[in-house]
């Protein structure tokens, strides 16, 4: 075809675009089925049915590093192989393809020259006659350097993985273990027995993985006084939990230097406030106390730092609390007032302290707060029958709110034991 | 340690097949190294006329118990001969001619020697007591080949897990077989065939072989790359009475490559018994 | 549960801080934020108006003690404008009541100094 050159002939480039792909076609197509199989991107091979290779292209042969006069006639596929590659043929490979007449993508590894391995992956089809006869086999065998590299990248990722994960479970299980110690140590103590006095707890976190603020103790003074506390800090988990233990401490080490309730109270204040700065206030709301034996009752001398008013429930049957309005929270000035009161408890009365997760659960159709008249209420409602025996009542009303309750709630009920009725004397 | 796994069924922990005639004399086909009893498929038509034929698979291979499977038990051919014992004490297997691929041909000797009562006969198929060549001995393999080998299974065992699809089961020259779908054909979990492989060609049975007091028959091809000829003379001249036939056969597997050959040799031995 | 939401205008008196929703362990922080990006003057006084306030829990009680003593650090006061009966009652059992000035809305809050200055 000529090329025309004249200008206005349309579109010229055009023109000599298409002949330039003409040409390329050609050539393709010139491109006979021998170079097609002798420069394949893959090896090519045919064998007889016992493996003694036949045909084979230059590609492999160039990949063997070997002669096409060393290998037609005289070798078999499975010289080519390593020994593992070998073993495989042999056991998993030759007996495949007898089955199933032909085996694809299997890896295997082939010499070649200067003692060299190349990944492989090989693909094989036996080729029968019109009678069904089996006649030989074709092969083709596919570069698989990178796909072995990445194999190898694979499992190396994957070991690596197991490894973490495994190492993450241990790390786990060791956290878990120290938490569950660290926990441990934050509960508060089992009650001990005190002469002539009934005790009664109850401890509830509303999230077991949340660390809880409540805290209480009952211990000695000396000289038969008996001092308690019962309080709350603010916010929850590990943060919450140191505050909680230093509050515990400081209350226990100032009781036993002076027991006046306004000072403990005092000094756990200074304690509070100088620790923690004011990008992290903490705080607890607390009563403290101190009980003495006189002469067959119990003298109560309590404070309170913004903690809600103990309630007491007498003998015959009444309750009502023990009011210390105008105490604050604890921690939140350097100088603050904490209210002190005082009360007797006599045979057969019970002191009862709280945190505010009883009196601020919801309950009732539209969910109101519980409210400290409804524990008045409820308690009055109870016969006195000792500390135990007003906690398991509590218990049960706690577990009653279901999730309205969702705040930890810890209880302590000190209460001296009722008089027992003498024979004979008149109800 | 006791082969029985108290309430395990041995027959499904084995994959056990009966077929064949009920009264016919027993042969026990036991694979090798490398698949399992699907290994047989094209002698079992023909055996099963004459001969009551049990199959199984070793714990490990084809659809064996994988939960049965002990590392331990496994890394010696004791553990396999125990697996050969435990089949035919629950099938209460007498008379028995047990025919091995390979490796199974020693496991075989072992059960034989354990349980003279039940083994009569051995039929080794392609047998070698020892791959590694040892001063004057040829088992085929340098131990550098052996190191090669089992370091190449560490690395490549996504290679060996490659042929563990199902797999149509088809037969173009048997069509009477008829089109199965099977799952277990070569489906061996890499891991236990890396224990089988390394169990296998680290294995030296040669001294067993003075233990044996049946009729041995034993086959080779003429060309094995796994088996050479050397081993086929070696366990012939170790079993006194026993008998070498040499198959026009190549490769390591002539129940599957000459199929015809192999049944004509184990009939004529049977024949002769 | 009533997200948090916090406007903000600008009394002469200072800063006014119009509080709605719930106040909470989830959304205190958002409260001490707002107060941390004031600007806030000497002398000047910030007024939380809680006419909106849904709920208060200790976390929020917490929210507002910070919110004090950044005024404080900053030279200025604090003083909350119509606190909800309940939490009222809150602030009345740990004596904070003593420690907030407190308003019955937001335009006595802000009128008083106005009056004084």
């Amino acid at each position: 075809m000529m090329c025309r050159t004249d200008q206005s002939a349309p579109e010229p480039g055009e023109e000599q675009d298409v002949d330039a792909t003409d040409a390329v076609f050609t050539s393709l197509l010139e491109d006979s089925a021998e170079e097609l199989y002798e420069q394949a991107p893959c090896g090519y091979l045919s064998t007889l049915m016992d493996g003694t290779i036949a045909k084979i292209n230059t590609t492999l042969l160039d990949w063997l590093g070997l002669e096409r006069s060393r290998v037609v006639g005289r070798m078999r596929f499975a010289d080519l192989l390593t020994v593992g590659g070998k073993l495989y043929h042999e056991t998993h490979f030759a007996p495949l393809l007898q089955m199933k007449g032909e085996v694809s993508g299997i890896a295997m590894d082939i010499k070649t020259a200067g003692k060299q391995r190349m990944p492989a992956l090989v693909t094989s089809k036996v080729k029968t006659s019109e009678d069904g006869e089996p006649m030989l086999i074709r092969t083709t065998v596919f570069d698989a350097r990178e796909r072995r590299a990445y194999e190898a990248e694979l499992l190396r990722g994957r070991k690596a993985a197991e490894e973490a994960r495994r190492q993450a479970e241990a790390d786990r299980i060791r956290l878990q273990e120290a938490l569950a110690v660290l926990q441990q140590s934050l509960l508060p103590p089992e009650l001990p027995e005190v002469p002539g006095l009934e005790t009664g707890s109850y401890y509830h976190t509303a999230s077991p993985d949340l660390l809880g603020g409540d805290f209480y103790d009952l211990f000695p003074v000396g000289s038969g006084r008996w001092a308690f506390f019962l309080g709350d800090v603010c916010g929850k988990g590990p943060q919450a939990a140191a505050v909680t233990s230093l509050t515990r401490h400081t209350l226990r080490a100032a009781a036993l230097h002076d027991a006046d309730p306004v000072t403990v109270l005092n000094t756990l204040n200074t304690v509070l406030h100088d620790r923690y700065t004011s990008g992290d206030t903490r705080y607890c709301t607390a009563i403290f106390g101190v009980l003495e034996p006189d002469d067959g009752h119990f003298g109560v001398h309590l404070a309170s730092g913004g903690h809600p008013s103990a309630l007491i429930q007498r003998a015959d049957g009444s309750a009502d609390y023990l009011p210390t309005p105008g105490g604050l929270l604890v921690g939140v000035l350097p100088q603050a007032s904490f209210t002190a009161a005082r009360a007797r408890l006599l045979p057969g009365d019970t002191l009862l302290l709280y945190t505010d997760g009883l009196t601020e659960a919801r309950t009732g159709p539209d969910r109101e707060l519980y409210g400290d008249d409804a524990l008045r209420a409820f308690t009055a409602a109870q016969p006195p029958a000792g500390p135990k025996a007003l906690i398991t009542a509590l218990s049960g009303l706690l577990a009653s709110f279901g999730d309205g309750l969702d705040d930890d709630t810890a209880l302590l009920a000190l209460g001296v034991p009722a008089a027992l009725p003498t024979p004979g004397a008149k109800v | 340690m006791d082969g029985k796994l108290a309430g395990m069924d041995i027959r499904r922990r084995n994959n056990v097949t009966v077929t064949g005639r009920a009264d016919g004399p027993v042969l026990l086909l036991a694979h090798g190294f490398g698949c399992d009893q699907n290994m047989w498929r094209l002698v079992v038509p023909a055996l099963a006329e004459s001969y009551r034929v049990v199959l199984f698979d070793y714990v490990g291979s084809g659809r064996a118990d994988p939960s049965a499977w002990d590392e331990r038990r496994y890394s010696s051919l004791e553990g396999y001969a125990q697996d050969v014992l435990d089949v035919c004490e629950e099938l209460d297997l007498r008379d028995v001619t047990f025919v091995g691929h390979s490796v199974s041909s020693m496991v075989g000797v072992l059960a034989a020697a354990k349980a003279p009562q039940r083994l009569s006969r051995l039929v080794m198929v392609a047998p070698s007591p020892c791959y590694i060549d040892d001063e004057e001995y040829r088992g085929g393999f340098s131990a550098e080949d052996i190191d090669e080998l089992l370091e190449s299974l560490e690395s490549n065992y996504l290679g060996w897990s490659a042929a563990m699809a199902p797999v149509i089961m088809g037969n173009a020259d048997r069509p009477e077989l008829g089109q199965e779908l099977t799952t277990s054909f070569c489906a061996t979990d890499p891991d236990m065939a890396r224990v089988f492989a390394r169990t296998t060609f680290l294995s030296d049975s040669r001294q067993d072989l003075k233990t044996i007091t049946v009729p041995t028959l034993i086959l080779e091809c003429r060309q094995d790359v796994i088996a050479p000829r050397e081993v086929g003379a070696f366990v012939r001249d170790a079993i006194p009475g026993s008998r070498l036939v040499t198959l026009e056969a190549t490769g390591h597997c002539p129940q599957l490559s000459a199929p015809q050959a192999t049944l004509a040799a184990i009939t004529d031995f049977m024949g002769a018994a | 549960m009533r997200p948090l939401t916090i406007t903000t205008r600008e009394a002469v008196t200072g800063p006014v801080l119009e509080i709605t929703g719930d106040l909470d362990h989830e959304t205190a922080p958002e409260l001490r934020k707002a107060v941390d990006d004031l600007t806030f003057a000497s002398g000047q006084l910030l007024v939380l108006d809680l006419a909106g306030l849904a709920f208060c829990d200790s976390s929020g009680i917490s929210a507002l003690l910070s919110a004090r003593n950044l005024a404080i650090e900053h030279g200025g006061r604090i003083a909350l404008a119509a606190v909800p009966a309940n939490t009222t009652r809150i602030l009345r059992i740990v004596g904070l009541d003593q420690v907030f000035a407190i308003h019955p809305n937001a335009a006595t809050a802000t009128a008083r100094r106005s009056a004084a200055g």
